[in-house]
């Protein structure tokens, strides 16, 4: 498929609005997909918690829910700006490769799953296995995060500003995940250290830059103890004798 | 009786004589040969005593890639074609026509562009990563010029494979490697992997030995280390999310190509009619008897359903839910030749995936480079090490010195032929059942050799001319 080109952020024409209600989801989403692949916002009412709004964004537009919305908001998207004035289900913005998405209530199971890039931002909690398999990208949770968050993330950051419970960081590659609260438990395979001065800087920066007020936080860096990366083959020549 | 013996007072024979003293060896009587000579135990098998040394020294188990070894599993070749003779008409083999074509998608009415193959027969899912990119591009190559398709396998989508094939699957795995808006539109269909025969309720399983820069840079991996896939998905777990991520790739994707979803055969009736009511549009089943490129070996032995017995239960799952016609069977598992397809086929599946066959005919155990087979510890045609990435032939190892032993237009050549051949003994089969279509193969067209392959199918037993049941 040859998709057309996107254009940039469009400023100079005033926001369409379009209701959802319980009209089909492929035609709500053709006409976001149409608006934010032309840098134009659109606004969505009564997205009555429906699942796959906004999938597939491509452009730099952005699409405003006024309300809660299902699963996979803003998943397999390459570009736009998403933001819900409400709660979000599983898997919001999963496989993202590029883009934003604002969840001004919290955010379900396995937010940002497989992100390769962009940003994610929960103001409130985000349930389990935030970030799992977690490729590129950031996500910031202002609240708290579920268990296994970060579960075996390949590289990105997940930046949680509340606590973490149970399983946190499990069998990590190269993602990390930063709490500023507690840690109820750490995962499998999983390191706390004292994160470097520049790094805890960029993270404070991002946190600026999404309006997040600054204070003085006590950073924890959760790493990979890289005891699992090699579980079968550090000695590769014991498997020809097989 | 001895007491008569006695009283006869005849001469005892000579112990020599009695011994066969003539024939024996090394004072051992002969006509006795040791224990230890003749082997033994069915329990203790030599088999079974290396696996003990290897574990007591390693500590671990075993790992290695291909299939089960160690099973008696009912096979395709217990179950015999009955083609036409009186009460049907057969087709002229080499001069009526047979259709081949199979359409994947088209059932349901969701999909703008389903998937049309000239054979039924495609190349399964197999990664680059444990596959050669000249692997890959050789099996694309070779499929497009037989009409039929391929499929990435989970290790992101190939330029070079994209490049060469006409129909490509993507495939999308728990580990989500590379997963990519662009590469998904750019695909003909997107199968979401459940599991897989080989190694059912387990993840992928690539070793350190494999992850290249180039492997490592598509996984988002770091060189080198031993990549072990997640088993779930990371974003749906049961049923019900599945048919939310199923409406979600539609999405993504416009609605322009079927969804597949495979999974490794197991309880195939209940699964297959789950995976029917997520709004799939066409259900891989992958049985015990399918390969990999790596797996716990005991694994490869011990968990699953043999496709042959996978195929009547899948059928059976469409047929009560009401689903057949609207999705698709593909199955796969130990799919060998065109007589193998024609079985699968009468037994209910649409079309078949064939992985292993696939590496033979690119070369795969092809008896050249022996002392790099005798490095291995094996030689051509016994050779199942795509686990150490050492691949004599240059096939499942990402070796740049090995890989260029694979001509890709050699090997996309033999690729063709190879489905050209098992096309042509299949509809010869169909043929003789007085089949047009092979569609219209049925499991009227078989009959069971075995007890065992009647139980498995439901397929008349020889003789008793009917199922062996309970």
């Amino acid at each position: 498929m040859n998709a057309p080109t996107a254009t940039k952020r469009r400023t100079d024409t005033a926001a369409k609005t379009i209701v959802a209600g319980d009209r089909p989801i492929r035609e709500i989403n053709q006409e976001i997909r149409e608006a934010v692949m032309q840098g134009y916002t659109i606004n969505v009412s009564e997205p009555l918690s429906r699942h796959n709004f906004a999938v597939g964004l491509t452009g730099d537009g952005s699409v405003h829910f006024a309300g809660s919305v299902g699963y996979y908001c803003g998943g397999l998207s390459n570009g736009g700006h998403i933001e819900v004035d409400g709660n979000s289900g599983w898997g919001t913005g999963e496989g993202m490769a590029a883009g934003h998405v604002t969840i001004n209530g919290n955010a379900g199971t396995s937010v940002g799953a497989s992100m390769r890039g962009g940003t994610i931002h929960v103001r409130g909690n985000a349930g389990p296995r935030c970030g799992i398999a977690q490729k590129g990208g950031n996500i910031v949770v202002e609240g708290n995060v579920g268990y296994y968050t970060g579960f075996m993330a390949h590289a990105g950051r997940i930046i949680c500003l509340g606590d973490a419970i149970d399983s946190v960081g499990d069998s990590l590659w190269e993602g990390t995940v930063w709490v500023a609260g507690n840690i109820e438990k750490l995962g499998v395979d999983a390191v706390v250290q004292k994160p470097a001065e520049k790094d805890v800087a960029e993270i404070e920066a991002l946190l600026a830059s999404l309006g997040v007020k600054a204070q003085k936080r006590d950073w924890k860096q959760i790493v990979a103890g890289k005891k699992l990366w090699y579980y079968e083959a550090r000695d590769a020549k014991q498997w020809l004798m097989i | 009786m001895a007491d008569d013996m006695k009283t006869a007072n005849h001469p005892q024979a000579d112990e020599g004589l009695i011994g066969f003293q003539d024939g024996a060896i090394e004072g051992r009587p002969a006509g006795v040969p040791s224990s230890y000579a003749t082997g033994g135990s069915p329990r203790w098998t030599p088999e079974v005593i290396a696996d003990i040394h290897a574990k007591s020294q390693l500590g671990r188990y075993q790992m290695r890639g291909f299939n089960a070894f160690n099973r008696h599993l009912p096979s395709f070749d217990e179950l015999v074609i009955e083609p036409a003779t009186m009460t049907r008409l057969p087709l002229e083999g080499y001069r009526e026509q047979c259709e081949t074509k199979v359409v994947l998608g088209d059932g349901l009415g969701k999909v703008e562009q389903p998937i049309e193959l000239d054979i039924p027969i495609y190349v399964a899912a197999m990664s680059f990563g444990a596959l050669s990119a000249n692997a890959k591009a050789a099996l694309a190559r070779g499929a497009r010029k037989a009409g039929t398709m391929t499929c990435t396998g989970e290790g992101g989508m190939l330029e070079e494979e994209r490049a060469e094939n006409r129909t490509l699957v993507y495939q999308l795995t728990p580990s989500r490697y590379m997963l990519d808006l662009d590469h998904i539109r750019q695909a003909d269909g997107i199968e979401i992997a459940v599991g897989q025969g080989a190694k059912p309720g387990t993840g992928g399983l690539l070793l350190g030995m494999k992850v290249s820069e180039r492997v490592a840079r598509m996984r988002n991996l770091p060189m080198g280390v031993d990549q072990r896939a997640t088993c779930r998905h990371p974003d749906f777990l049961g049923a019900d999310d599945m048919a939310v991520k199923i409406e979600e790739l539609r999405e993504a994707t416009n609605y322009r190509v079927p969804i597949f979803v495979k999974m490794g055969a197991t309880r195939p009736y209940y699964d297959v009619a789950v995976a029917a009511k997520t709004g799939a549009d066409v259900v891989v089943v992958d049985g015990l008897e399918g390969g990999t490129g790596a797996s716990p070996a005991f694994l490869l032995d011990n968990t699953g359903v043999p496709t042959m017995a996978a195929i009547p239960a899948a059928r059976r799952a469409l047929d009560d839910t009401g689903m057949s016609g609207k999705v698709k069977l593909v199955i796969a598992g130990g799919i060998r030749s065109g007589i193998d397809v024609a079985k699968a086929m009468a037994l209910g599946a649409d079309a078949v995936m064939i992985g292993t066959g696939m590496l033979m005919a690119l070369g795969c155990n092809s008896p050249r480079y022996l002392a790099d087979y005798k490095a291995l510890g094996t030689e051509p045609g016994a050779c199942h090490h795509c686990h150490t990435g050492r691949c004599p032939v240059g096939i499942t190892t990402q070796d740049p010195e090995l890989v260029k032993r694979l001509h890709v237009d050699a090997a996309a050549e033999r690729v063709y032929r190879y489905l050209t051949a098992m096309t042509m003994e299949a509809t010869m089969l169909a043929k003789a059942c007085g089949k047009s279509s092979l569609a219209n193969l049925e499991p009227e067209d078989l009959r069971a050799l075995t007890l065992e392959a009647s139980a498995f199918t439901g397929v008349p037993l020889i003789g008793a001319d009917r199922p062996f049941t309970w």
